[in-house]
């Protein structure tokens, strides 16, 4: 197994050197120079000369060739500094750190809330396939699926704010600062994002279920008279879950890295948040080091996926 | 001639300022020295302000005794101290300097300018600020300055006359390798030396009735020498100290700023709360949702469906509708045919209808349908008036038959093909553009594409010239046509990206300048708009409404009379916590 996680580990290099090379370069051939914003905020466009670009260009470092500006950058990497943000200098790892747990929070919450709700459901009408509740269950999933969380977020902070004169925080509250104000901040985003995915995973389940339903072992277990809730627990659930794993796992990776689009319509001050803010202000190394966070989880979260499989299905053996 | 507006009344009927009267307000203290010698601490400074509508025109400020207590600010009604205003707008900025173009709309409350607009009468006169009166002389060509006694600022450093004349170097003369935007806007300033200690003169090579007007910008504040120094010149990547009414406490990046009561600030009654926290709100529907449910106590601008919700929550928020100096432009090349003809673009002034346009993008923003000069200057059209004229009233057909005419008489009476419409993604893409294109093509058989591009792309398309019609907007801190005139249409202007020339229009741009004289002045700037509507530089979709909501707990800030929309100062503010 520890052989199989060093390769995997290692196979990772290259990807995540890939992923660095693509970032620093999409930055500086994408139009749109960040110099410009320099000016631009309070009194409209105004025009820098050739000298004043040169300047501000070396200010920044910008002015060194392209394979010496990512080299300071992988060795700042490697040194454990994500460096700071363009102009107002803050520590790009401090924000990281302030806003990763509440991206992080969110992500899990909406991963737990799709087992929750999804798993059950899909279980449920792969067992009663073609029946009244399974018909229900698939008109469900159809329409979560097709809702986009970001619209959802938008019709529940309608809701909470007409009918409630109440909506989510919109400053950061941490689990451990304040429990009941975190979870009034979190659990909305959450469900948000967790109704699509569960969606997903019922769906998802469903048609594993339906597979594993007629496998011969399954039939082999029932005709031996094995109970039929310990023929679904032990046989069907853990052989269906497969899929179910890999999909949730890269789900879980892209929430990780902050879901933009539902923290934007819930004012969510997280790690997507300070993506759009970064890509706003085309704070380029602000950019580079989250595109950088989100391979890493990418990385590890496929990785505790492949690993997860072996515990699911014992036939499945790494050193091997 | 255009008659004379009315400026805009407040909303509780209290008092109405006619245009003559802002006018006179304006230049007369501009008041500096008429509040300087009229308000004392803890009077209103509507009542302050008063004597400055004289009768007779005040041309140039006038030097006036000077009288402890100028510029001090006191609200109407009982203020209570205490409490923390909670904002809810966006908070983020590329970079600190404010005078290299950082965004100041957050740390404008730490810092003074010499003189500003006056928070308790709705932004209708300036007052003394950091500079206690002032002496013009020769004719308007020297500006004196004298500061307020016993300020310092937050580093323990006291105001000197040396802090002002560093501030101003920096921004007419900065150093290699900082960038002054500003300068533009004082390119008729030749120098600025310290007298003494607490004075500091302006020399001009020409008057210009609106200097200081120009001083009152949020991003014309005040930096300590020692700072500039310090940091060699460049303030980016550090939060100077100043001399306001607020000290910095902390900077969450993208989240929120929190700032502390100044207790040695040079006005001891201000501010009346202990702190300001800055939440980090960037949508605008968020904005208006965090006032309405009371996780913020007020935002500058709010989307407009929040807006119409705090309508009917007189409960608990108040609501207002502010001009803007900001406008939503179509912006023309004139450097290439068919647009270098003067016909052409005449043409689409006239057929396209603002009031279209106004209605297709009314979801997302107001737009204010004002000429070239926008409402809240004292010398803009007024409503009424504009809705008479040609290319800005509602009925078209009129307007529609001279622009085809014209269009005929430039050789394109079949229209034109093949013409490229830049916008940015978004609903300046999705809407205005669309709007404007479907206009021109029913009107004057102008058949356009649009090309999408993101909005941070638009300004460096602009400055190259590569475009031929392109959404976009644009504005100025100073609503006076003069600097931006001169800036934007005046021939070689550094931002006429468009490349638009009128020899005429320029000769009478140096008159403006100059002149002295209200009601000349206002002759000359109502010739200067026909001009612009007769040679049209670009087209005019509006300037844009802001739309303020706060909670029924704030005070002092006269939002509901303000006569345009800033984002500024606060110091006044007080929380009700009875209201």
């Amino acid at each position: 197994m520890s052989k199989y996680i060093l390769n995997r580990l290692l196979i990772a290099i290259p990807t995540i050197i890939g992923v660095t090379i693509l970032i620093f370069l999409a930055m500086r051939v994408i139009p749109g120079d960040p110099l410009q914003l320099i000016v631009s905020e309070t009194d409209g466009v105004y025009v820098l000369s050739e000298e004043e670009l040169q300047a501000l260009r070396a200010s920044l470092g910008l002015d060194k060739p392209y394979h010496i500006q990512y080299l300071d950058w992988m060795g700042q990497v490697l040194r454990g500094d994500m460096g700071s943000s363009f102009w107002i200098k803050e520590p790009i790892s401090g924000m990281i750190l302030r806003r990763g747990p509440i991206s992080a929070q969110i992500a899990i919450m909406a991963v737990a809330l799709s087992w929750l709700i999804g798993v059950p459901i899909g279980m449920i009408s792969a067992m009663w396939r073609n029946s009244l509740v399974d018909h229900l269950s698939r008109v469900g999933i159809t329409l979560f699926i097709a809702m986009p969380s970001y619209w959802l977020g938008l019709l529940i902070i309608l809701f909470t704010v007409l009918v409630f004169t109440w909506r989510p925080p919109i400053t950061i509250i941490q689990l451990w600062e304040d429990p009941i104000g975190n979870l009034s901040m979190t659990l909305l985003p959450a469900l948000a994002l967790g109704l699509g995915l569960s969606a997903a995973t019922a769906r998802m389940a469903r048609s594993a279920a339906l597979e594993v339903l007629y496998e011969d072992y399954i039939r082999t277990a029932r005709a031996k008279g094995l109970r039929a809730a310990l023929v679904v627990w032990r046989h069907v659930f853990k052989n269906a879950m497969l899929p179910v794993v890999t999909t949730t796992g890269l789900a879980l990776g892209g929430l990780l890295g902050g879901a933009v689009s539902v923290e934007k319509a819930f004012a969510v001050p997280g790690l997507g948040s300070l993506l759009v803010q970064g890509m706003t202000e085309r704070d380029w190394m602000m950019i580079q080091n989250l595109v950088l966070l989100y391979g890493l989880i990418y990385v590890i979260i496929n990785l505790i996926v492949d690993l997860s499989y072996a515990f699911l299905d014992p036939r499945i053996r790494y050193e091997s | 001639m255009i008659q004379p507006k009315k400026f805009p009344s407040k909303d509780n009927g209290a008092r109405s300022v006619d245009r003559r009267t802002f006018l006179k307000m304006m230049a007369a203290g501009a008041s500096a020295s008429v509040l300087a010698a009229c308000a004392t601490a803890g009077a209103p400074a509507e009542q302050a302000a008063a004597p400055a509508a004289a009768d007779t025109p005040t041309p140039v400020p006038m030097p006036e005794p000077v009288t402890s207590g100028a510029g001090m600010m006191r609200p109407e009604g009982s203020p209570k101290h205490g409490g923390i205003l909670r904002t809810a707008f966006g908070v983020t900025m590329a970079h600190f300097d404010a005078h290299q173009g950082g965004g100041t709309h957050v740390l404008c409350h730490m810092y003074n300018n010499l003189v500003r607009n006056n928070l308790v009468d709705g932004l209708r006169t300036i007052i003394p600020d950091l500079a206690e009166s002032w002496e013009v002389d020769d004719g308007g060509l020297s500006y004196t300055f004298h500061l307020r006694a016993g300020v310092k600022f937050h580093d323990g450093e006291p105001l000197t006359s040396a802090d002002v004349v560093a501030t101003f170097n920096r921004i007419l003369d900065p150093p290699a390798g900082i960038v002054s935007p500003l300068k533009a806007n004082f390119t008729f300033v030749d120098s600025v030396e310290a007298l003494d200690d607490m004075s500091v003169r302006f020399n001009l090579n020409s008057p210009r009735p609106f200097f200081l007007n120009l001083l009152t910008p949020t991003n014309a504040l005040i930096y300590s020498k020692k700072s500039l120094e310090e940091h060699n010149f460049d303030l980016r990547g550090v939060i100077a100290p100043g001399t306001g009414a607020f000290r910095f406490v902390e900077h969450l990046p993208a989240e929120k700023w929190v700032m502390e009561r100044n207790p040695d600030y040079w006005d001891a009654e201000l501010p009346y709360v202990d702190g300001l926290e800055m939440l980090h709100v960037p949508a605008w529907s968020d904005r208006g949702t965090a006032v309405l449910t009371d996780q913020a106590d007020m935002s500058w601008n709010v989307a407009k469906e929040t807006w119409d919700e705090g309508q009917n929550r007189a409960d608990i928020v108040r609501v207002n509708k502010l001009a803007n100096f900001g406008a939503y432009w179509v912006f023309i090349n004139n450097r290439e045919a068919p647009f270098d003809d003067a016909r052409v673009r005449r043409a689409i002034h006239l057929a396209v209808s603002k009031q279209n346009l106004a209605a297709a993008f009314g979801t997302q923003e107001l737009i204010n349908i004002t000429r070239w000069v926008p409402q809240g200057d004292p010398y803009a059209t007024a409503p009424d008036v504009l809705a008479t004229l040609p290319g800005y009233r509602a009925e078209k057909e009129e307007d529609i038959a001279a622009a085809q005419q014209l269009m005929a008489d430039a050789g394109y009476g079949d229209g034109l093909t093949g013409i490229e419409l830049l916008a940015a993604a978004g609903p300046q893409g999705e809407l205005l553009a669309p709007a404007f294109q479907d206009m021109l093509k029913r009107t004057l058989n102008i058949e356009t594409e649009i090309r999408i591009v993101e909005r941070a792309l638009l300004g460096s398309e602009q400055q190259t010239g590569s475009y031929q019609l392109m959404v976009h907007t644009r504005g100025h801190g100073v609503s006076d046509i003069s600097p931006r005139g001169n800036l934007w249409w005046r021939s070689g202007g550094s931002q006429n990206f468009g490349g638009y020339s009128d020899a005429d229009f320029d000769a009478l741009l140096d008159e403006i300048d100059v002149e002295l004289d209200i009601d000349t002045r206002q002759g000359q700037i109502a010739e200067a708009e026909d001009m612009l509507d007769a040679n049209p530089p670009e087209y005019l979709v509006g300037y844009t409404f802001h739309l303020p909501m706060w909670n029924n707990r704030v005070k002092g800030l006269a939002l509901d009379e303000r006569a345009f929309a800033e984002w500024g100062r606060m110091e006044t503010v007080w929380i009700d916590e009875e209201a």
